[in-house]
């Protein structure tokens, strides 16, 4: 088969893990030296596709053969798709070759699982350890990691690689027996530990070899299974306490081709994913918890944002006066991001706050308006009752229609 | 009024603005005015100010943030930067913050200019050089602002021992493996060679572009988001986008697969225990 063919398959094949990041790798450059790449910290998105995301890494399996059957996956080993298989030397040059015309920061590998999952892992460490050592590449590596591989094998995996993920897949223990036969949740957790004790000790003996420097994610399937937001949400958190991961990423099920009957056919939800995410935003960057967006079950609001809703919920916190407030709590008023409230604190130390800076801050004023009080400004819609107010600020129809 | 000239680098309007300041010249009795302004302009001799000397002290933060700003390629592009610095001077230090109205069109430039470098690091493509052009690789890229000799250090720290250029339609840069050439006109010949089409070296990445996007999700408004229509035209893979949007929205198909594989026929595998 042409390599032109099988890159056509094994990238549509690897396209439904979304992870895209290429940020948090140390600083690596090849200025004058054998070798090509650099890394510095922050991730650069090369293209978009039509569906808006970005793309950053050559994103590809090595193989789509597969012995699982998980019913979700357009990979399983009852779907009728064309298979192929790509050898490393085959992906090491693609990977060269994009990265020379600037397509690409790096690589993003995975694989179905073929004769056993230590032989698999090997072969994507075979790769990774290529680009390392023969090729002295120092673009960004994220490796998948099949869980139940050999502890040496994610070792070593480690050492070449930026990023590492086990897929949680679902969010729950009961959806994973039902769907993902071949996949159990412990050993899923226990890859997941193996990885962040490999973090630690990189990060605490000096001499210990590097490891995943840019830490470790995992995705998890939205709509696949019944799961609500406040499960999602939740279990998001644990595996951030517990591992340290740098992101759930959170992937709207796609509808696939010879649907078998135990997964829908149906557009993939895409606003739900979008307010997951922005939970998600708010747990890892302002210090929210779980529990505060969503109390009980249930899911995220889809008319509103959920630092809205939060708001909206907790108008006794509010109107909150910005001469006055702590950043962290300018930052939770909606509309108000963490760099604007971090600039309201810096500009407050010279003058008082006034409406018309939040303007030139260019903060979403309708949506602070309601909830912050500045010199020359205090609201009138602090009696107004919630349920209007969030009739008013809902996001208007023509932006929820993202499908 | 006193017109004063620059001659379109940081460096000389930092010059000029610290004879201005030295002699207590106030941002609205000055005209500004550089090569762009006023073509021709260096063409003849012009009046300097007489020089003076003093101490000036400004902020190093200050001094960043304006040569940032000096980059954008906009109105008023040396005066808002001497009222900004006048401003500070004599004490109102509001004056670069993003809160005030000089500040926010300050920090508005700066954000503008660090997006086109961010840009030219993301969406510039080489291409293989032909042999007389004594590089590895070149690219073509028109950038908004005057990042190139600033921005595309980037590449030297990336390509490692290649050795490429990048032509634009005003200035070039050349990294000839050890040192970065920056050319404020670029050399017709480097014009010629990166505006050559390269249809062949295209084809697998137009292939992984069209298979990586998933048609059940398409969303053409976050793409144009993402990606402002003015940057297609550097990259060989927009022109596939009308086609693919197309094809997702009418097409027969509604799951996610790449259409090319639609029809192709396909293999199950026997699960592990049919084998033994």
């Amino acid at each position: 088969m042409q390599l032109l063919d099988k890159l056509t398959i094994l990238a549509d094949a690897a396209k439904y893990d979304v992870s895209c990041a290429s940020s948090g790798a140390p600083t690596r450059s090849s200025k004058g030296k054998a070798g090509l790449g650099s890394t510095n910290g922050a991730g650069i998105c090369h293209s978009f596709t039509p569906d808006g995301r970005c793309i950053a890494l050559l994103k590809i399996l090595l193989t789509n053969f597969c012995l699982y059957d998980c019913q979700y996956c357009i990979n399983r080993r009852s779907s009728d798709v064309p298979r192929t298989r790509f050898s490393p030397a085959e992906v090491v040059q693609l990977t060269l070759d994009f990265y020379k015309r600037n397509y690409i920061s790096g690589l993003f590998l995975s694989s179905g699982i073929i004769r056993s999952v230590d032989y698999t892992m090997e072969q994507l460490v075979r790769v990774a350890r290529l680009l390392r050592e023969e090729h002295l590449f120092r673009g960004y590596i994220h490796l998948k990691t099949i869980p139940d591989a050999a502890p040496e094998l994610i070792a070593e995996a480690g050492r070449y690689a930026d990023r590492l993920s086990v897929n949680i897949e679902l969010p729950t223990e009961r959806s994973l027996v039902q769907l993902a036969p071949e996949k159990r949740v412990v050993s899923i957790r226990q890859a997941m530990q193996q990885i962040h004790h490999g973090e630690q000790q990189a990060q605490q003996e000096r001499r210990a070899p590097r490891f995943a420097p840019a830490g470790q994610s995992t995705q998890m399937i939205i709509g696949a299974d019944a799961t609500d937001d406040s499960t999602i949400l939740h279990n998001a958190q644990t595996l951030y306490r517990s591992y340290r991961l740098r992101r759930v990423y959170y992937s709207a099920f796609s509808p696939i081709p010879h649907s078998p009957k135990t997964v829908p056919f149906a557009a993939p939800p895409l606003l739900r994913e979008h307010r997951l995410y922005q939970a998600d935003f708010l747990m890892r960057g302002y210090g929210f918890q779980a529990r505060e967006l969503l109390g009980g079950p249930g899911n995220l609001a889809l008319d509103i944002d959920p630092k809205l809703a939060w708001a909206l919920a907790h108008r006794e916190q509010f109107p909150l006066d910005l001469n006055r407030a702590e950043q962290q709590q300018i930052a939770r008023v909606p509309g108000i991001g963490m760099l604007s409230a971090r600039r309201l604190v810096a500009l407050r130390r010279e003058r008082r706050i006034r409406l018309a800076d939040l303007l030139h801050l260019r903060c979403v004023l309708d949506k602070a308006r309601p909830f912050i009080i500045t010199a020359d400004y205090r609201p009138s819609q602090a009696e107004q009752e919630s349920a209007s107010l969030r009739q008013q600020l809902r996001d208007s129809p023509a932006q929820l229609a993202l499908w | 009024m006193r017109t004063l000239y620059v001659d379109g680098t940081f460096a000389g309007w930092r010059e000029v603005a610290r004879q201005a300041l030295l002699q207590g010249l106030a941002p609205h009795q000055l005209h500004w005015q550089d090569a762009d302004s006023c073509p021709g302009l260096f063409d003849h001799g012009q009046a300097a100010l007489p020089a003076s000397t003093g101490h000036l002290r400004v902020p190093a933060q200050l001094l960043q943030q304006l040569e940032c700003a000096a980059r954008y390629r906009g109105e008023a592009r040396w005066s808002l930067l001497y009222r900004v610095l006048w401003r500070v001077v004599h004490g109102q230090r509001s004056a670069a913050l993003a809160g005030d109205p000089d500040g926010s069109e300050l920090q508005r430039r700066i954000k503008a200019v660090r997006r086109e470098a961010h840009h030219l690091h993301a969406f510039v493509r080489f291409q293989p050089a032909p042999a007389v052009s004594e590089v590895d690789l070149l690219a073509w890229f028109e950038p908004r602002h005057d990042i190139l000799a600033w921005a595309s250090r980037h590449f030297s720290e990336r390509l490692g021992q290649q050795r490429w250029l990048i032509a634009t339609p005003a200035d070039g840069v050349h990294w000839d493996g050890q040192r970065l050439h920056h050319h404020r006109h670029c050399p017709r010949q480097w014009q010629v060679w990166a505006t050559q089409p390269d249809s062949e070296g295209q084809a697998l990445w137009q292939a992984y572009y069209s298979s990586t996007f998933n048609p059940a999700r398409v969303n053409p408004r976050a793409l144009k988001q993402h990606l402002p229509s003015r940057l297609w035209r550097h990259l060989p893979e927009s022109t596939l986008i009308p086609q693919l949007i197309n094809q997702a929205r009418h097409g027969a198909q509604h799951h996610s697969q790449a259409p090319v594989l639609l029809r192709r026929p396909g293999k199950r595998i026997a699960p592990p225990d049919s084998k033994d």
